[in-house]
């Protein structure tokens, strides 16, 4: 699936744009705020309903405008023309495919699937387990239906027990049995939870092993380890869920949350062996962020059977120039790739080819190289 | 715009209703404006019969016309089986199947801590009751597949089990008559691990 054209109205800084893309490499240039990020988040927009670095609508729109307009054409088996309208009057959106309204953004996911590499990557690697666990589980609900499920009716259950939680410490509620039902439940939904993850990440890690090689060739093996039920020592899942339940029992109570099972699992990184977080490079981290997303772009294609679109803001600025040029070699095997990068002259070393197409932003006037 | 006050109050009286919004209530009053007397006086006297000459069940909570529903007060039906189910609503989608000859057990809810639901607040004592006036051999647990529901099943077979009476749970999977490729992958996953032998 290729995206042929964006026309955008009012979005961001740009009033009123037209834009052609190439089925490969398509290199967006321009210097500091001329919108170079904005046509990623247009695009992010074209294939989700909605931003990636925002919630809010209105933060898109262009200062001192009401309506913004993006329009997309891909180019599938059969052409897919996709309009998103906004309306601040309104305060509301409209997402249409080929003139027909999708009120649901069930409707919509999935239907042109989409990888973004960001500087906000940076959380994966170096953030907290949190960030880590809300990396994997966006993969993972995008190929599995029953795990997005799962993982919905688990993260219920851990908001009705730790309010069930609260109300026993208020002495609202004295009624034990009905906290071992609630226990129950979480040992059972968490455990299956567990078993999904671990099959996905045995999984997925040979996807990061082969990424993160094709980038360095080979010079550094990369690691991941899934770290669940601290103690857990290959026995029966369950059990060792059920002993630390019971051993955190009194200190659940106490502190009103539920501190035990996969909502607290972490996934670690490292590279030769030595932990990535706290003994890697910038360059390594990057690097690692990098081999992630291809993971993820080549787990999703073979699982979905759609080839992403790949989105890659700013990945070079932290890169020596040998990774940076192994990355755009990788990235011709992709597919349509979209790559922002600030200086023109950067791109020499890349070899672009006449297939690829650099776009040249500035003062909203584009120009093709 | 001016709206006469009687349709207007008749208006949100009808938008209180579930599902009924402001335009279809505005629809169902100049309907009912324009209907003859007869039509609407059946109407009126059906709504307040549901008020007077409905209670609920005085042993399973169903909606009944008496102090124990037909269901209840049938000799021919099995009162050695007692369906738990959450709303009295349940009942009839169960009775329809045709499939099952027991009794029931309306709880009028699920355990829900978030929206302060917890046993007290359901016909959980009413049941536990039972088992002292009535023979029972098994409690068939028929709450809907959600979070709240299995918890809510978890915590009744955890109170029944010591009872020394069998508990099972209503089996999932695919629809009769329904095609495996519009079934959610969910469902789908769940039928193939709750497989039969043949």
């Amino acid at each position: 699936m290729i995206l042929t054209s964006v026309k955008l109205k009012n979005f961001r800084c740009h009033k009123d744009i037209s834009l052609s893309f190439s089925e490969n490499l398509n290199y967006i240039v321009g210097g500091n705020g001329q919108g170079k990020t904005a046509i990623l988040e247009s695009i992010y927009y074209l294939c989700t309903t909605k931003s990636h670095n925002t919630n809010s609508d209105i933060e898109v729109l262009k200062f001192g405008e009401n309506v913004f307009e993006i329009f997309g054409s891909f180019k599938n088996l059969v052409n897919d023309e996709v309009r998103v309208i906004y309306s601040s009057e309104e305060n509301k959106k409209r997402y249409l495919q080929n003139g027909k309204h999708k009120h649901r953004l069930s409707e919509v996911i999935g239907n042109y699937p989409i990888v973004l590499l960001t500087p906000v990557d940076h959380s994966i690697t170096f953030g907290y387990p949190g960030d880590r666990r809300k990396f994997f589980d966006s993969i993972y609900c995008q190929a599995s239906a029953a795990y997005l499920g799962l993982l919905v009716d688990y993260n219920r259950t851990i908001r009705q027990r730790t309010s069930l939680l609260y109300s026993i410490r208020e002495n609202r509620n004295k009624n034990f049995s009905e906290l071992d039902a609630w226990t129950q439940k979480l040992l059972e939904t968490g455990a299956e939870l567990i078993n999904y993850r671990k099959n996905f990440f045995s999984e997925f890690e040979l996807f990061v092993k082969q990424a993160h090689s094709e980038i360095l060739n080979g010079n550094e093996n990369p690691g991941l380890t899934y770290f669940y039920l601290s103690g857990y020592d290959g026995k029966d899942i369950k059990d060792r869920f059920a002993e630390l339940l019971e051993a955190k029992r009194e200190d659940e109570l106490r502190r009103c949350a539920c501190l035990v099972g996969p909502h607290k699992d972490d996934f670690i990184f490292d590279i030769n062996g030595i932990n990535l977080k706290t003994f890697g490079s910038q360059g390594q981290h990057k690097t690692f962020q990098v081999a992630l997303r291809f993971a993820e772009f080549f787990y999703l294609k073979e699982k979905t059977g759609k080839a992403p679109i790949f989105l890659l803001d700013d990945v070079f600025g932290e890169l020596d120039t040998a990774r940076s040029v192994r990355i755009s070699e990788n990235l011709r095997r992709v597919g349509q790739t979209f790559i922002t990068l600030t200086d023109f002259t950067d791109i020499s070393y890349l070899h672009k080819r006449s297939t690829d197409t650099v776009i040249k932003l500035m003062d909203g006037i584009v120009t093709y190289a | 715009m001016q709206i006469a006050e009687p349709l207007q109050i008749a208006i949100e009286e009808l938008s209180k209703l579930p599902s009924i919004g402001r335009k279809t209530a505005q629809r169902l009053a100049i309907h009912l404006l324009k209907s003859d007397i007869d039509a609407v006086e059946k109407l009126l006297s059906a709504i307040q019969n549901l008020k007077t000459k409905l209670r609920f069940c005085n042993r399973c909570f169903n909606i009944s016309t008496e102090d124990l529903c037909d269901i209840c007060s049938n000799h021919k039906r099995d009162h050695s089986l007692i369906c738990v189910v959450e709303e009295a609503s349940d009942v009839i989608a169960v009775e329809k199947s045709n499939e099952y000859h027991g009794s029931y057990h309306v709880l009028a809810g699920v355990l829900s801590p978030l929206s302060g639901v917890g046993p007290e607040s359901l016909h959980i004592k009413e049941l536990l009751k039972r088992f002292e006036t009535e023979e029972i051999q098994e409690i068939i647990l028929a709450l809907n597949p959600d979070t709240e529901g299995e918890a809510t099943s978890l915590y009744l077979a955890k109170l029944i089990k010591p009872l020394g009476v069998k508990v099972s749970r209503i089996a999932r999977g695919l629809p009769i008559g329904g095609d495996l490729e519009f079934a959610d992958e969910a469902t789908i996953g769940r039928a193939v691990l709750g497989r039969i032998t043949l």
